[in-house]
């Protein structure tokens, strides 16, 4: 089957054309932020034209239509509901929405401790459409361990005839701790509930056409590197938000030829630098959530650090004691010398030293000796101080993001004995800049490094080389024989307590895992593992009265291989 | 967001795979609803509530407060030795100026480990906070002052014997009355040794003293003792079972109540000792603590069972308790010294120190040099053996002491003794103990 990747990105839209696992064609519109469908339906068109005459295509879609909506503060408004019990007051904490607390609350096992005050909630859900929401979030304090609470709410408030747009529970949304997290992951999937079946309305729609009739599924990108279907992102579009980074790591993983080992993926661009870091050939993820736009989310996503440091960065000049230091970015200082601009970037250094082969090199060497001149340095040794400096800024952000994982918290003492292995085995870079930069930087760290072929429209082809991820949260508790499987909204007894083992508790997340991911249409849905385990003795006085079983269960992540043919590659398109 | 007003460093080390046995107290599951609870509440994303992860200390480390028989090796499990790497971490992260508060909030605990160590007692084996006192005055003064303020329920008999005699260490224990609880010790009478007399505080408090109890002797008591003795860094170590839910002792303080007792003590390190309500009281507590350290809101903080009342008579009680304390600590300096030590060479005390985690019995002798230079070099002589049974006898040990800031004299009486001891070989084990050189050598037969 052939495969088209679309990353509808800040500036511009990607799309790329891959069939048998090679790429066949690429594509680039400008991103029309007015009208993100237009953008996709432009990208559609010209990919299509690598289209052959038959066979089926699967459309792979990664569009920024969340995250705007998230940055900008638009989307549908709306409100959340939250049973945040004792502990921290979250009247101090600034949510940025309308937050209405109510009564009731679930212990951390999962127990009731106070009921849920029904009478609140429809007071509170009438306060929040008269206020102005169209969308409602509803999350509890520790309802990833018994979603109760959460579920009477959604059921009042549905039957209420209020007409909320979306109504959002959040315990669907994540089987993690952390109920401020919760509370606005919710929110955010409320507000963009509308939006985003708006979207998947009008895909379905085009889809319809004769023109794109060979277009058979659509798969729409998630921050995790993961896809979904059309429909489930339409119930869970707060999973779509920073699809466009993760688009780009899984296009690296893709194209890379180091597929199994500790890597630093470097993707150097005008405006910014983005790092992420593969463990073993898999990508590591956010530790608590994605972050966009000040808000904290439980959202499953890639690990990404963007940095203000690209070809087109300003070029600051620091003299110290007599001695001249260059500082780059974090701004732009605009399009290069060499390409027409007016004021020095590390491009327009690496032009003038003839380690990049772009634009005109008499500007650039004018420019930079401009700048050189009042120095007292020559445009050759201001040149090679702007490289320096770049080449260090960068180790030096790399150096400090593997130091920040070497020293991530761990709670057991064979894991401080024996902590994870992240330092990187090779560098990884892509984008226009990345052939200058990434050698010397990869040699001021020791190690070896891989230029990947394409300078632009990786996250397109990561957008294709994307499959579907799904993953369960099993909490057993057989003392109190609940068995909770957030995700799924599952909250039932467990039969004859006392012979669920680890072994059972084991084989159950597994067959959970599974069954998740054939509901939901996936491919290889037997192909699932358990990511995370945890066991621990219910003890009372001195005798062991049950089992905590915490299991986290998933789809086995994967990447679909991606060559690159020849003629395709950067600089012979 | 919620930001810290004082940037908090977090060590937590729950030692999920480490226990002393599964159905022990100190078991592996003790922090797993403490983490639930810090995680659900949101608290790592505090901005100013920074985690760490602890090192793993070395036998140098152990040594500056302990004696180990026969070896730091043959006592301590690496989970020890992470325990105290967090704990002196905490310590870094203050002197450092990386955060103005720490929190090592970690297991296994240590407030009950002496000097010597035979084996563990109180479900301690080395003493977390003793450790981190030395690691804090070998890095940056032996000057340095130092109070504890040991909010466990039981006495800190631990670090007491070990600072007895320290004039650098002010150390206060609040605890359950020592007449109904284990380890038995802390009367207020039990004051320090010659050279810190007064030094050691010990508050012991009426079963069922509940927050008003509790921060009574806080206001009245611990903190003007240490705003008159001026300490450069106040130490809290936080036992939790002092709450009403603990399944070990009689206390009836809350979450909150500890929380307001942070609030007031304004330390600038924590580390976590007992404490065995695992479910009930930790998790609640631990939150408290932390909203306290780090200056935000915990008038919300509230255990899901209600706390019940301190009863009526205790409130008397605990003032005339408060009352001795504080004329004790008055008149601190006005006792007669030599009444107490006598006029001799040597100050000699006797003891027998039970274990009870390991059912050992110590058999212990001890002379303290009555120095008017120094607070005096010291001998002990111990032997420890199976409590039912002599024939288990591992046979009697020395230890030399050479505090900090020894005089020259001291000094070399305490290494010529150690010769001595040593050639005469009737102890099986004999060991020096020199912190200002950080010098910790021993004789074996
Ligand atoms: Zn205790
Ligand atoms: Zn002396």
């Amino acid at each position: 089957m052939d495969i088209i990747g679309i990353d509808v990105g800040g500036t511009n839209t990607d799309a790329a054309f891959i069939r048998h696992g090679r790429v066949v064609g690429m594509a680039k519109v400008p991103t029309n932020h007015e009208d993100l469908i237009e953008s996709t339906k432009q990208a559609m068109n010209e990919i299509m034209a690598y289209y052959a005459t038959s066979g089926q295509v699967q459309l792979h879609l990664s569009t920024t239509l969340s995250t705007n909506a998230i940055i900008e503060g638009t989307g549908s408004p709306a409100a959340a509901l939250g049973m945040p019990g004792p502990g921290v007051n979250l009247a101090a904490l600034d949510l940025g929405f309308p937050f209405f607390p109510l009564g009731g609350y679930i212990d951390h096992r999962g127990r009731e401790v106070a009921e849920l005050n029904e009478g609140e909630v429809l007071a509170a859900a009438k306060e929040a459409k008269r206020a102005g929401a169209e969308a409602l979030a509803i999350a509890g304090k520790f309802s990833h361990r018994n979603p109760v609470h959460e579920q009477r709410a959604g059921a009042l408030v549905a039957a209420s005839g209020l007409g909320f747009s979306n109504v959002t529970l959040g315990h669907r949304l994540s089987g993690r701790a952390n109920f401020p997290r919760r509370v606005v992951t919710a929110y955010l999937n409320s507000r963009v509930a509308s939006l985003q079946t708006h979207f998947c309305r009008i895909i379905e729609n085009l889809l319809e056409m004769e023109k794109y009739r060979a277009i058979r599924e659509v798969l729409i990108l998630k921050a995790d590197g993961g896809t979904m279907s059309l429909e489930e992102s339409c119930q869970l579009p707060v999973e779509t938000i920073l699809s466009g980074p993760a688009a780009s790591i899984l296009g690296a993983q893709a194209l890379s030829k180091h597929t199994q080992e500790n890597a630093v993926i470097v993707d150097i661009g005008g405006t910014t630098t983005d790092i992420a870091v593969i463990v073993a050939g898999e990508p590591l993820y956010q530790r608590r959530g994605a972050d966009i736009a000040g808000y904290r989310t439980l959202v499953p996503a890639l690990f990404t650090r963007s940095i203000g440091l690209g070809g087109d960065s300003e070029v600051h000049v620091q003299v110290e004691e007599g001695e001249v230091r260059f500082r780059l970015g974090p701004r732009r200082a605009g399009t290069p010398a060499a390409m027409g601009g007016s004021r020095p970037t590390p491009t327009d250094a690496a032009v003038a030293l003839e380690m990049a082969r772009i634009g005109d090199r008499g500007r650039a060497r004018e420019c930079i000796k401009e700048l050189a001149e009042p120095l007292g340095l020559s445009w050759r040794q201001a040149a090679q101080g702007i490289i320096e400096a770049f080449t260090g800024q960068l180790v030096e952000e790399v150096r400090a993001i593997y130091q920040r994982l070497a020293g991530i918290p761990l709670y057991t003492v064979s894991e401080i004995l024996a902590p994870p292995d992240f330092h990187p085995r090779v560098m990884v870079g892509l984008g226009g800049p990345a052939q200058v930069f990434i050698p010397l930087a990869a040699k001021l760290m020791g190690l070896p490094w891989e230029i990947l072929p394409f300078s632009e429209g990786a996250n397109a082809i990561g957008a294709a080389a994307a499959r579907p991820t799904a993953a369960i949260t099993l909490h057993a508790d057989t003392e109190l024989e609940v068995l909770t499987i957030p995700e799924i909204g599952y909250h039932g007894r467990i039969d004859r307590a006392l012979l669920f083992d680890r072994q059972r508790a084991r084989q159950e997340a597994l067959r959970q895992a599974a069954s998740y991911a054939q509901r939901l249409g996936l491919p290889d849905h037997e192909d699932v593992y358990i990511v995370e385990e945890e066991s621990f003795n219910v003890v009372r006085g001195f005798h062991t009265v049950g089992r905590i079983h915490s299991i986290r269960a998933q789809l086995r992540p994967r990447v679909r291989r991606i060559e690159v043919t020849e003629d395709i590659a950067d600089g012979k398109a | 967001m919620l930001t810290a007003k004082h940037k908090v460093g977090l060590i937590f080390f729950p030692a999920f795979d480490w226990c002393i046995t599964p159905d022990h107290p100190e078991r592996e599951e003790r922090l797993l609803y403490t983490r639930d609870q810090i995680l659900e509440e949101g608290l790592l994303d505090v901005e100013g509530i920074e985690e760490y992860r602890p090192f793993v200390a070395e036998d140098k480390d152990i040594l500056r407060a302990h004696v180990c028989v026969p070896s730091v090796a043959a006592r301590v499990t690496e989970s020890h030795r992470i325990a105290v790497g967090g704990t002196m971490l905490a310590a870094d992260l203050v002197l450092d100026k990386k955060v103005d508060r720490a929190f090592a909030l970690l297991r296994p605990p240590g407030h009950h480990a002496m000097r010597i160590v035979h084996g563990s007692r109180g479900f301690c084996t080395v003493n977390n906070e003793a450790i981190m006192v030395e690691h804090i005055r070998h890095r940056l003064s032996p000057k340095t002052r130092i109070a504890i303020v040991d909010t466990d329920a039981h006495h800190a008999d631990g670090t007491q014997d070990i600072f007895y005699n320290d004039p650098g260490i002010l150390h206060i224990s609040i605890h359950q009355d020592g007449r109904t609880l284990y380890p038995g010790t802390g009367d207020v009478q039990e004051r320090g040794g010659p050279a810190a007399y007064g030094q050691t505080v010990n508050i012991p408090l009426p079963p069922g003293t509940g927050d008003e109890g509790l921060l009574y002797v806080m206001e009245k008591a611990v903190m003007p003792i240490l705003a008159d003795w001026e300490p450069d860094i106040i130490i809290n170590a936080a036992g939790q079972d002092n709450h009403f839910t603990d399944p070990l002792t009689h206390m009836n303080v809350s979450a909150r109540g500890y929380a307001r007792l942070t609030d007031m003590l304004g330390p600038d390190i924590v580390v976590l000792e007992g404490g065995y309500s695992i479910e009930g009281g930790l998790p609640y507590v631990n939150v408290g603590i932390l909203l306290a350290l780090a200056g935000l809101d915990y008038s919300h903080v509230k255990e899901p069972v209600p706390q019940p009342t301190q009863p009526p008579q205790v409130m008397g009680q605990i003032e005339r308790i408060t009352e001795t304390v504080m004329r004790a600590w008055a008149t601190r300096d006005q006792v007669d010294r030599s009444r107490l030590f006598g006029e001799g060479e040597y100050f000699q005390r006797h003891r027998a120190i039970y274990y009870d985690t390991d059912n050992l019995l110590e058999e212990q002798r001890e002379l303290i040099r009555l120095c008017p230079d120094c607070s005096g070099w010291r001998l002990i002589y111990s032997k420890a053996s199976g409590y039912y049974s002599s024939l288990t006898s591992r046979g009697q040990i020395a230890a030399v002491v050479i505090p900090w800031l020894a005089c020259p004299k001291c000094r070399a009486e305490a290494e010529d003794k150690y010769e001595l001891i040593a050639k005469e070989g009737r102890c099986r084990q004999v060991f020096l103990q020199d912190v200002a050189r950080d010098a910790f050598t021993n004789w074996r037969k």
